[in-house]
């Protein structure tokens, strides 16, 4: 497993916002994480980057055989954790390329003291790193805007930014918080072909928290759903679609079926 | 079609940046002349302190403007450069040489702490616990017999090679001017390497900064000690400029001229930032019989361009420049298309 997490809890004052959970992802594997608003899905996310610390005595994560229970997250950025916000985060102040860059910082190899002197190769290393955050950036189709103030694009440009600055980080697992959110439905199709072609061209592993569930269910091998903090189904998306318990979390009562299917479809 | 592609890859040859000496090394040499040129040796004088305010302002830059972190405590670590590089030649003998880059380090030190309350506090915080920091400073130096007190220090010596001696504003202005030009030559490698993506990062989003592997405490102690370096080199030459420093050189007043340089020049603007420094201090220096409402101004002017200026002259200049290239490229476009 490149991802574990043991007896995971974290409360927020009197709010249980994960408890017991175990989670485990395997390398190479596209993992939808659903479940309704509050369930926890951002939590586990900021849990694993090292946002936030598990509770005392809340259990541990294990990364690619390492525990990174409460670690830093550029600690954990370093080991290969890359992820994405809902609320994107990108840096405002920053051109395009420039945001990529950033999300290039842990393999940045020339020292600080280098860089301020202008030493060696600094430049050369500098040119090598923009020419590959353009290939990055051209793989999403921003390339033409890479010297924009990442402010003058558009919302569904700024989600690709902001993916394309995980990609930038070269992760071995990448976790995208609601990629498709907010972005038009031929966008969508085109962001569920980029999923697809990071696992096939990086052999990234990828972990997308959805409420779009026709992204989860076409991209995704496996799904897990989360409700309060719990772990209340795992399985394929078909096997998903067929589990009552995950219809009652998000539609609150059984439903024939047929009709469970179609909502999960549509 | 061939033009607008090479248009296209034009535009991305200008995203790498290629950085060589030879424009500073002319940049030096032009500025040489200008003691011989000067009417008269207090406009030297003068031209020192626009350099010595320009390395300030470069400095804070750094910490301000490109990282982001609101410190107003920088009038302290100038104290700390000036005092050290003082005392070091005074009571240690050392030559300027020697006491330079000891005061640089000792003041890179303070700066190290100075940079510690930012760890946890943010914006107004952070600027009232250094202010706190900066004025404590002075008033530990007024309270201390043996930096001086309140009379300051006197007979600080003049730099010196052999038995030539920098003991004019002219002479001492081929220290000064360079050492400027240096400063910002660093902070321009600073500023468009990873350390100052770094710095920005930080500054534009710190959990985003962190998740994309960014040490952000360890970039900001980096950016407090950077500027800290600058403010330790102003204070050694300033003290080595005028050889008599006192603690009423270092109050809060002239905190807010160092504030007013960096945000009229547009924080995280380098050249802006020079232009903040030159403009301040001349001014600083014309209403010199008006110190009633010198503070009025800078603190008006402060104001006024929050408001109507965020981004100060350097926002100015980018945009005249931006809109320069959009309408050349437009030009290649139009006449590609014709064609």
């Amino acid at each position: 497993m490149l991802l574990q997490t043991e007896k995971l809890t974290k409360n927020f004052g009197g709010l249980t916002a994960i408890s017991n959970l175990d989670f485990a992802v395997a390398e190479g594997e596209i993992r939808g994480l659903i479940g309704p608003n509050g369930s926890g899905k951002s939590t586990l996310f900021n849990l694993i980057s090292g946002v936030y610390e598990p509770d005392r005595d809340g259990g541990r994560i294990e990364f690619d055989g390492k525990d990174i229970t409460r670690k830093s997250p550029h600690y954990i950025a370093g080991l290969g954790v890359g992820r994405t916000f809902q609320l994107l985060r990108i840096f405002s102040e920053m051109t395009v390329l420039e945001n990529l860059l950033v999300g290039h910082h842990p393999h940045v190899k020339y020292g600080s003291i280098a860089a301020t002197l202008g030493l060696g190769g600094v430049w050369a290393e500098e040119r090598r790193m923009k020419e590959r955050m353009l290939e990055i950036l051209d793989f999403v189709g921003l390339a033409d805007f890479a010297g924009m103030p990442a402010t003058e694009l558009s919302f569904g440009q700024r989600r690709m930014v902001a993916l394309a600055r995980a990609v930038a980080m070269e992760p071995t697992l990448l976790m995208l918080d609601e990629p498709a959110a907010g972005l038009s439905p031929a966008n969508v199709e085109e962001l569920q072909e980029i999923i697809g072609l990071l696992r096939k061209r990086r052999g990234l592993t990828i972990i997308v928290v959805e409420h779009i569930l026709k992204v989860v269910v076409e991209t995704c091998d496996t799904v897990t759903v989360l409700d309060h903090g719990e772990k209340i189904g795992e399985g394929t998306p078909d096997e998903i679609s067929n589990d009552h318990r995950v219809v009652e979390a998000y539609l609150g009562k059984e439903m024939e079926d047929e009709e469970v299917r179609k909502v999960f479809r549509s | 079609m061939s033009e607008a592609l090479s248009g296209v890859t034009g535009r991305f040859r200008r995203l790498h940046g290629r950085f060589t000496l030879g424009p500073w090394l002319v940049g030096i040499a032009v500025l040489s002349p200008f003691p011989l040129l000067a009417g008269n040796l207090y406009q030297v004088h003068l031209v020192n302190v626009i350099f010595l305010n320009i390395m300030i302002a470069t400095g804070l830059n750094i910490v301000k403007g490109f990282c982001g972190q609101v410190t107003v405590g920088h009038f302290g670590l100038y104290a700390i450069g000036a005092y050290s590089s003082a005392l070091l030649s005074i009571h240690l003998g050392v030559s300027f040489w020697v006491a330079l880059p000891m005061a640089i380090m000792v003041t890179g030190v303070a700066g190290a702490i100075v940079a510690m309350p930012s760890f946890r506090l943010e914006g107004a915080y952070l600027a009232l616990a250094t202010l706190g920091m900066g004025e404590s400073v002075r008033i530990f130096i007024s309270a201390t017999e043996f930096l001086g007190a309140t009379f300051g220090i006197s007979n600080i010596p003049y730099p010196q090679i052999g038995d030539f001696l920098f003991d004019t504003p002219a002479r001492i202005y081929y220290i000064i001017m360079p050492l400027s030009l240096v400063g910002i030559f660093l902070s321009m490698n600073i500023l468009r390497s990873s350390l100052g993506r770094a710095f920005k990062a930080v500054r534009d989003d710190p959990i985003s900064a962190a998740t994309s592997g960014v040490d952000v405490r360890k970039y900001k102690l980096i950016a407090f000690v950077l500027s800290a370096f600058y403010a330790g080199c102003a204070g050694s030459l300033y003290a080595h400029l005028v050889t008599y420093i006192h603690p009423e050189n270092f109050n809060i007043l002239i905190m807010i001229t160092f504030l007013v340089m960096v945000v009229l020049g547009g924080l995280g603007h380098i050249w802006g930032g020079v232009i903040g420094a030159t403009l301040v201090t001349l001014i600083y220096e014309w209403t010199r019989p008006y110190p009633e409402y010198q503070m009025l101004m800078f603190g008006m002017t402060a104001v006024l361009v929050v408001i109507y200026m965020p981004k100060g002259i350097g926002g100015l200049l980018d945009r005249f420049f931006a809109t320069r290239r959009f309408l050349a490229i437009r030009a290649v476009r139009t006449d590609a298309s014709a064609d």
